[in-house]
């Protein structure tokens, strides 16, 4: 084991491998308050890269309706169940992480979904059952109010993966170059201990092949500057495909950086777990705070406060709203008077989108007239 | 019999001092009488003594009546726990091998106890398995670890889902896995064969775990080391595996000149290994059993 430093943790770590960050990380930004699940990224993702024999079962991006839905069945509870309640000491993680707390014999703490876990994606995750009281409903929440979200779901691309970190072959690699994670398909072995593993559950067997697969990032596409399909699939336009710095070479005036590291408005997935995940959720306004906490840590309340800001935050609002304007990469952005501009790596403009899209509003009853008789209307679109 | 320990000091400090305790090496060992009655419970801590034949060997079938010629030698095993992940418990604890050999061919029949019978790689679903290692130099043998960086092994090993890529001629995928299955269009439905191919990454890659199509149920690899199987490029293993009364019998096959290290003549011994998956138990990679170093000897044509 080696000791590694974990910035979300705000500590260093064991992990197998010693610690060797990539010159660039990607990373995905979610905006988990702009997505109605209509599944159009897993769909892109799903038509391009898995839909071969051997592959049915396999959504390398999902969304789910949390907290009851899952992709595999039970995949975040049963491994927060299996580590048990760790604390947090302010943003310094005190408890253990999945690698400190493997058994002897194993590399990491993990589980293994059986097949049926992996059968009925989004089957009755939004379908209300029994009482409310029984459900979601919060008594403590101040509007008593019943909640739900969607989370949008990739492989984390972890600094520390435990797939990695699991896999007996070293078959499973990092890219120097950008930090994706990869199977090396013709050095995979099919023992599936990364499925084991992984506790975001992001590594997949391929059943005619018989070896692992995963979420690539896209990298054909980022190789040539664009965005991943997930991405500009996406009609709610929140995500953004980006690269992030090495926390000690943190660059404010690059978008990932800036909403992860800046504005603190984008945080990791179950970051307790170890791995140091590189997609970033702005995570939903309206969910009670312990439950965000656990899934995104202790910047939730921070993050929440500065999202119901953004509006009088133009340098942030406009990085937003350039959010799913287009295909190709940003690597810098600037916001002048009500236009907020993208700009690719040598600095040439991407895309210009105004910060408040123009809006009319068509009243609901107006004045009209039918065969020559005036007549009230009123507007039908649905 | 006393339960079998590997532990990790014994593998790569003793390992080459087989259980046998034969000094191995290219040296003629005298021929050693075969007894014929299969009858007779097989020997612990013997060596297996393969008889030299004439003609051809048995090498796919493992009900032959060659093999009654003979000796079974009983071969302890143990749960792999040098290296993570470990196998936490054993599901069996010996296998039985018995050897043949006729100057062009060393064949070995290995048989255990497994009454589940997994032959396809599915999720969370693995496959029961067999594998003999061998130096590829004579002398003192490499570490039992599968080798160790400058000091390879040679490993032959049979999976009992090749065996049923063979029997069922490649059809052993999601089809056969999922019986009822019902799929919407597929790349090969509606692509060139060569463009569709491209969904099967893994194949495409040429990656031989890939293939389901396959003429031998036997893969011959090289390692120095604990996940550092390479496969040969020119594989020349045959076997053939059943399972008959709650049991596998296996057979598998090389060539005496083999394409890596020295070759298995007659009137040599060797050190030799093996390793056990069972499949309905989660055995999988070094989840496995693992046996200590036993010799093989090759008796000298008479």
């Amino acid at each position: 084991m080696a000791k590694v430093s974990n910035w979300q943790l705000g500590r260093d770590m064991e992990y197998p491998y010693a610690a060797d960050r990539p010159k660039k990380q990607f990373t995905m930004i979610m905006d988990t308050n702009k997505c109605i699940a209509c599944q159009s990224c897993t769909i892109a993702c799903k038509s391009t890269w898995t839909w071969g024999k051997g592959q049915e079962y396999m959504l390398w991006n999902n969304i789910e309706t949390k907290p009851y839905g899952f992709y595999p069945t039970g995949w975040d509870v049963n491994i927060l169940e299996l580590l048990g309640e760790q604390e947090w000491d302010g943003d310094v993680y005190s408890g253990e992480t999945i690698f400190e707390a493997a058994p002897e014999g194993e590399r990491v703490l993990g589980w293994a979904p059986a097949e049926e876990d992996w059968s009925h994606p989004n089957i009755g995750e939004d379908e209300p059952t029994g009482n409310a009281a029984d459900t979601t409903y919060i008594p403590d929440n101040p509007h008593s109010m019943m909640w739900m979200y969607y989370l949008q779901r990739i492989c984390n691309h972890c600094t520390y993966p435990a797939c990695v970190a699991a896999c007996p072959r070293q078959a499973i690699y990092k890219r120097p170059e950008d930090g994706i994670v990869l199977v090396y398909q013709t050095r995979c072995r099919g023992y599936q201990e990364c499925l084991t593993a992984c506790p975001y559950k992001k590594t997949m067997f391929n059943l005619e092949t018989r070896v692992s697969e995963k979420c690539i990032g896209c990298y054909p596409k980022l190789e040539q500057g664009l965005q991943t399909q997930c991405t500009t699939s996406c009609i709610g336009r929140l995500r953004l495909t980006n690269y992030l710095s090495a926390p000690d070479e943190i660059d404010p005036r690059k978008p990932a950086d800036f909403l992860v590291h800046i504005r603190k408005i984008a945080l990791p997935i179950y970051p307790q777990l170890g791995l140091e995940p590189n997609v970033y959720y702005i995570p939903p306004v309206h969910v009670p705070t312990k439950y965000l906490t656990q899934m995104f840590g202790p910047g939730v309340e921070q993050a929440v406060e500065m999202y119901r800001n953004a509006k009088d935050d133009p340098e942030l609002l406009g990085l937003l709203m350039l959010f799913g304007a287009t295909e190709r990469i940003m690597h810098a952005w600037d916001v002048t008077g009500v236009v907020a501009r993208a700009y690719d790596e040598e600095g040439a403009e991407i895309v210009a989108v105004p910060l408040r899209e123009p809006t009319f509003v068509r009243p609901f009853e107006f004045a009209t007239e039918v065969a020559g008789e005036p007549m009230t209307g009123y507007r039908h679109n649905t | 019999m006393a339960e079998t320990q590997i532990t990790r000091k014994d593998a790569l400090l003793y390992g080459g001092a087989a259980a046998g305790g034969l000094v191995v090496g290219g040296a003629a060992i005298a021929a050693v009488a075969v007894a014929v009655d299969n009858k007779k419970p097989p020997v612990e801590g013997a060596p297996i003594v393969a008889p030299y034949v004439e003609g051809d060997l048995p090498t796919t079938d493992p009900a032959a009546d060659a093999w009654k010629g003979a000796e079974r030698t009983y071969v302890a095993l143990a749960p792999q726990q040098i290296a993570q992940p470990f196998l936490d418990k054993a599901g069996i604890t010996s296998l039985d091998a018995r050897g043949l050999h006729n100057g062009r061919e060393v064949a070995l029949l290995l048989e255990w106890d497994d009454d589940s019978v997994d032959d396809l790689d599915g999720i969370r679903r693995y496959h029961d398995a067999v594998a003999v290692q061998l130096p590829t130099k004579s002398g003192a043998p490499p570490a039992l670890t599968m080798g160790a960086p400058g000091s390879p092994v040679h490993i032959l090993q049979w999976r009992a889902t090749w065996q049923r890529d063979i029997d069922a001629g490649g059809n052993t995928g999601v089809d056969h896995i999922y019986p009822a299955v019902v799929h919407d269009v597929m790349p090969d439905d509606v692509l060139p064969a060569k463009t569709a191919q491209l969904y099967w990454v893994g194949r495409e890659a040429g990656n031989p775990l890939s293939q389901n199509v396959r003429s031998s149920p036997v893969e011959e690899v090289v390692a120095e080391g604990f996940g550092s199987v390479t496969h040969l490029p020119r594989q020349t293993a045959v076997g053939h595996g059943n399972n008959a009364d709650g049991r596998w019998h296996v057979v598998i096959a090389v060539p005496s000149k083999r394409t890596v290290g020295e070759a298995l003549a007659p009137g040599t011994s060797w050190p030799v290994s093996f390793a056990v998956w069972l499949g309905s138990q989660d055995n999988r990679g070094g989840r496995k059993h693992i046996a200590n170093w036993q010799t093989l000897v090759l008796e000298a044509k008479t």
